[in-house]
């Protein structure tokens, strides 16, 4: 297998790490620190210290000692310039006493400054740069189990094999390529335990999730579980985990030492250079020396000297004044003199890794023998086994010296003098400590530095590691991509049964919610919005015009109860509305605040058909269901929004048009305006409901959505040599606009009653009760602050929706809706405004491209104002 | 936030499947003043400890339903239909 590492082809053995391959070609410096830009080497070689981070195809920050290479992989290290090996910025090091702990909080402290260099600054800081990347799939997926263990090593793999054989549902989440854990690259713990691994993979009742990490314990026991590459179609699926009980099993993990330059390249833990030698079979270095107390680096020594590791010493970290080299080690100085060799084997302290159990609400205390914090009080649905619970685990706390070089935080370039400063400038809390410095903020979220960082504070503060304390630990950790939280590309769509013929017709679609309705017609043909719309809405004032109006919400109220129902949600009365007649609805919640409009129309005695707005289908549905909770009454909604398709037919020959495909009476006479019929047009049932939203003779057609699309053909064809056109939302906003007509949420908003919107005329007040009464009836006596009104301008132009309202230079109100109008040869609208000025003749001004313009206020629609149209 | 909620038809589900629908309250008397009415209408106990609030099953069952449920731990104590359970 090869890959790509900048310029340079790499070969890579199966089973390769991107980290591995690069360390055996001859790779040493891996990254550049986050603030000094020193050069740093491998060190933990198991995805928890920040060493590693490399731009892997295109994707930042990618752990590259745990990502498994692939043919054709493109690798590049970030934070360097030019090159890793020689990076200008590290000069920076030189400067550190100009940069001290906490030197934004110091530095720029006036704004100007800090916008003198913020250019600058955003220039170098961060990590990591996101570059054009391959498309990448997320996936999301639920799960559910009896028991989750985390963590496939020994403990983990025996909790699993112990709770499938009590028949439960078992997840074991494992973060390697492989089962085993320690055994895996430590021969010491003995063979793999191949027996019981091949028991996991046996039993039907495990289900193993390998390359997979957990990044958090939330409420409800749920588990963010991420998998790596779940399968070739997928970059990564996030898992949503729900089980009874939680088992953590997740081990413990080596952490560095701190002692002046330890950070150099060849400065590696001894988990890292076992795991290259053993999983990988890479030797880190040629002479080592081994820093650790004597039984554990004794053990350590001698596994790597079985490897072919010359061992040079073994020293006792008390002893160590520094290590040597300018950019890789070559050397340790101790008291007692100094050692060559090209690799430091840190045998440091072992923390158990329990964050899930303080996640879980568990407490988590220092215990002195094991010198680590532990879990104590788990909640009874989490458990913590082998390491996780400190077993085997015995610390003992090296030294922490004091040095502008000693490394505490590898992730930011935390120093413990920079510690020491901190806690002297009064940052003795833990807490305050972490933020103040960003010590256990990095990538690493404190794994690497987190013990250390407490030692120090608990010695500068005169108090016990244990009264100090750790910082809470919070998911996500470690960090999970946005593009896994995200998950996959499924935006809903909505199409209507008309949809085809419009796109046949040429057609720019407009998203409304989830539904795409026609925007204007194109015919195909190159044209400007302004001239289709004008085209459009002549047709409809000349002759007729047809739109799709599918997405209006559609309840079939059926029951004896119905009248009473509505009577209660909406403000004017049905339960006296006759069979075969339509009215206006307005509904206003408690406190008399306009929640949605439409029509109610009344079938038959006990059946009423209702018609919301597109966008609050739901919630009207929720909301009229709600109130015959526990009612007992006899009413039965049904959403028919889906089961039928709507069109509007309006225009002075749509009754022409019409008439040519039905055998319904449509003359005014027995077909008034305002009422409904059920009737068959070219054979198909149909609910037409004589309505006029554009202010024009028309219809509302609805029918079965299976035969929508004929009749919305078949309308057409009857109305072509009338002149009649199909016509989109963009006309439909400007005739609705011509009449007054207010659309819910667009020229309302949360806190609009009907008196505000000059609606009285919908509220029936007389009514016994309904929903809103009482505020409203206090609305209607009240005179408000502000009104809508309607506005002609008195020069070119045209408002944009929201543009201000001014009277005085002061501000008085703002525009919700405005457009040209052909029929009154100027701009026309909607506006809020103070009260006083709501009335026939007063001019206001509106702010139109940064000039005012003089307006003309009016209460009356624009186009038609005594609806003589409507009713012809 | 991430608890569950045992719907009385479906068992225990996410509640991100759930609508919320605010405290349960009732209502004043059509003869109540404005002032009660506002109350009712804009104000909340937002109590800190065991409430009974509407949640609505959207993407279950979707029916509205009461449930009893701790704000500290959003631990729900019981949940049913409305009318189901007569005081």
């Amino acid at each position: 297998m090869k890959f790509r590492f900048h310029d340079k082809t790499i070969e890579a053995q199966p089973g390769d790490t991107v980290a591995a391959a690069l360390y055996r070609s001859g790779q040493r410096i891996f990254s550049r620190s986050f603030k000094y830009h020193r050069p740093r080497g491998l060190l933990c070689v198991s995805g928890k210290c920040p060493n590693c981070l490399m731009n892997v195809d295109g994707i930042p920050n990618v752990r590259t000692c745990i990502t498994p290479v692939h043919e054709g992989l493109r690798v590049k290290a970030q934070n360097a310039y030019p090159s890793l090996e020689t990076d200008f910025l590290s000069v920076t090091q030189r400067f550190d006493w100009l940069m001290p702990v906490g030197w934004y909080y110091k530095t720029f402290t006036r704004p100007a400054m800090w916008h003198a260099v913020e250019p600058a600054i955003r220039k170098v800081a961060g990590l990591g740069e996101i570059l054009p990347s391959g498309p990448r799939e997320y996936e999301h997926a639920w799960m559910h189990a009896d028991t989750v263990v985390i963590g496939g090593g020994w403990a983990g793999m025996q909790a699993a094999l112990a709770a499938a054989e009590r028949g439960e549902q078992v997840v074991l989440i494992d973060d390697q390529v492989a089962l085993g854990g320690q055994a895996c690259y430590r021969k010491r713990m003995g063979p793999r335990p191949d027996a019981i691994i091949a028991r996991i993979r046996a039993a039907a009742n495990i289900r193993l999730l390998q390359n997979s990490y957990c990044f958090g314990l939330y409420e409800g026991n749920l588990l963010g579980v991420l998998q790596r590459a779940p399968h070739p179609g997928a970059s990564e699926r996030l898992i949503h985990l729900r089980a009874q009980q939680t088992v953590v099993a997740s081990g413990a993990y080596e952490t560095p030492i701190v002692f002046p330059n330890n950070d150099l390249v060849g400065v590696m833990l001894s988990t890292g250079v076992l795991r290259l030698l053993h999983l990988h079979r890479v030797q880190a270095g040629k002479r080592a020396v081994v820093v650790g107390k004597s039984l554990q680096a004794g053990e350590v020594a001698e596994e790597l000297r079985d490897g072919g590791i010359e061992i040079v010493a073994i020293v006792d970290p008390d002893t160590i004044l520094k290590a040597t080299g300018s950019s890789t080690v070559n050397g340790i100085q101790t008291r007692t003199g100094h050692f060559s060799c090209d690799l430091v084997v840190i045998c440091g302290p072992r923390i158990p890794d329990n964050g899930f159990v303080a996640q879980a609400g568990g407490r988590i205390e220092w215990s002195e023998p094991q010198g680590a914090f532990l879990p104590t009080l788990p909640p009874s649905n989490v458990s913590a086994v082998g390491d996780a619970t400190g077993e085997a685990v015995a610390n003992t706390i090296a030294p922490l010296p004091t040095s502008k070089r000693a490394f505490v935080c590898l992730c930011s370039d935390v120093t413990s003098a920079d510690l020491c400063d901190a806690v002297a400038e009064g940052f003795n809390h833990i807490e305050t400590l972490k933020r103040y410095t960003t010590a256990t903020m990095g990538p690493c979220q404190g794994r690497m530095c987190q013990l250390s960082a407490i030692g120090v504070c608990a010695r500068e503060t005169g108090r016990s590691i244990g009264e100090t304390g750790m910082t809470t630990s919070r998911p996500p950790n470690p960090g999970v991509s946005l593009g896994a939280l995200a998950g996959p590309k499924h935006h809903p769509l909505r199409r209507t049964p008309m949809h085809y013929a419009h796109q046949d017709l040429g057609v720019v679609w407009l998203d409304m919610g989830d539904w795409q309705r026609p925007r204007y017609y194109t015919d195909h043909l190159a044209a400007s919005e302004e001239e289709r719309v004008l085209l459009e809405y002549r047709a409809v004032r000349e002759a007729a015009g047809l739109i799709d109006v599918s997405t209006l919400g559609k309840l079939d109220v059926r029951g004896a109860d119905s009248g009473k129902l509505l009577d209660k949600v909406y403000t004017h009365r049905f339960s006296d509305l006759p069979p075969g007649r339509v009215r206006y609805a307005l509904m206003c919640d408690e406190g008399g605040i306009i929640l949605d409009d439409g029509t109610v129309s009344r079938i038959s005695e006990n059946r009423y058909f209702v018609t919301t707005t597109s966008g609050n289908l739901d919630f009207v549905q929720q909301w009229l269901e709600w109130q015959i909770c526990a009612t007992g009454w006899d009413v039965h909604i049904t959403n028919v929004t889906a089961g039928y398709g709507a069109m509007n037919l309006a225009g002075p020959k749509s009754r022409d048009t019409l008439r040519k495909l039905t055998e319904c009476d449509l003359s005014s006479g027995s077909f008034p305006y305002m009422a409904c019929r059920e009737a068959k047009i070219k054979g198909i049932p149909a609910i037409l409901l004589r309505i006029g939203f554009v202010g024009e003779t028309g219809w509302e057609i609805h029918c079965p959505a299976e035969s929508a699309e004929g009749l919305w053909r078949a309308i057409l064809g009857a109305g072509h040599e009338f002149g009649v056109r199909p016509f989109g939302v963009a006309t439909q906003r400007l005739l609705r606009l011509e009449k007054r007509h207010v659309i819910v949420g667009v020229d309302t908003d949360a806190l609009t009653n009907p008196y505000e919107a000059d609606m009285a005329w919908a509220v029936k007040l007389d009514k016994k009760e309904f929903i809103g009464k009482t505020l409203l009836a206090h609305a209607a006596k009240d005179r408000s602050r502000e009104r809508l009104v309607g506005f002609v301008l008195q020069s070119p132009g045209v408002p944009e929706d929201g543009a201000a309202v001014v009277v005085d230079g002061q501000p008085a109100g703002r525009v919700t809706s405005a457009r040209y109008s052909p029929a009154q040869l100027a701009a026309v609208g909607l506006a809020w405004v103070k009260t006083s000025l709501a009335q026939d003749g007063v001019f206001i001004d509106l702010r139109v491209n940064g000039e005012l313009l003089k307006a003309k206020v009016t209460m009356k629609p624009f186009y038609d104002p005594e609806g003589v149209r409507l009713r012809q | 936030m991430s608890f569950l909620i045992p719907c009385p038809n479906c068992g225990n589900r996410s509640v991100y499947e759930f609508r919320f629908g605010g405290e349960v309250q009732a209502p004043p008397t059509s003869a109540a003043p404005p002032g009660d009415w506002q109350k009712h209408r804009f104000n909340r106990v937002n109590a800190a400890g065991v409430q009974a609030e509407w949640w609505f099953h959207r993407s279950g069952c979707r029916q509205w339903m009461q449930a009893v449920r701790n704000t500290v731990s959003n631990e729900v104590l019981e949940s049913f239909l409305p009318g189901d359970k007569q005081e």
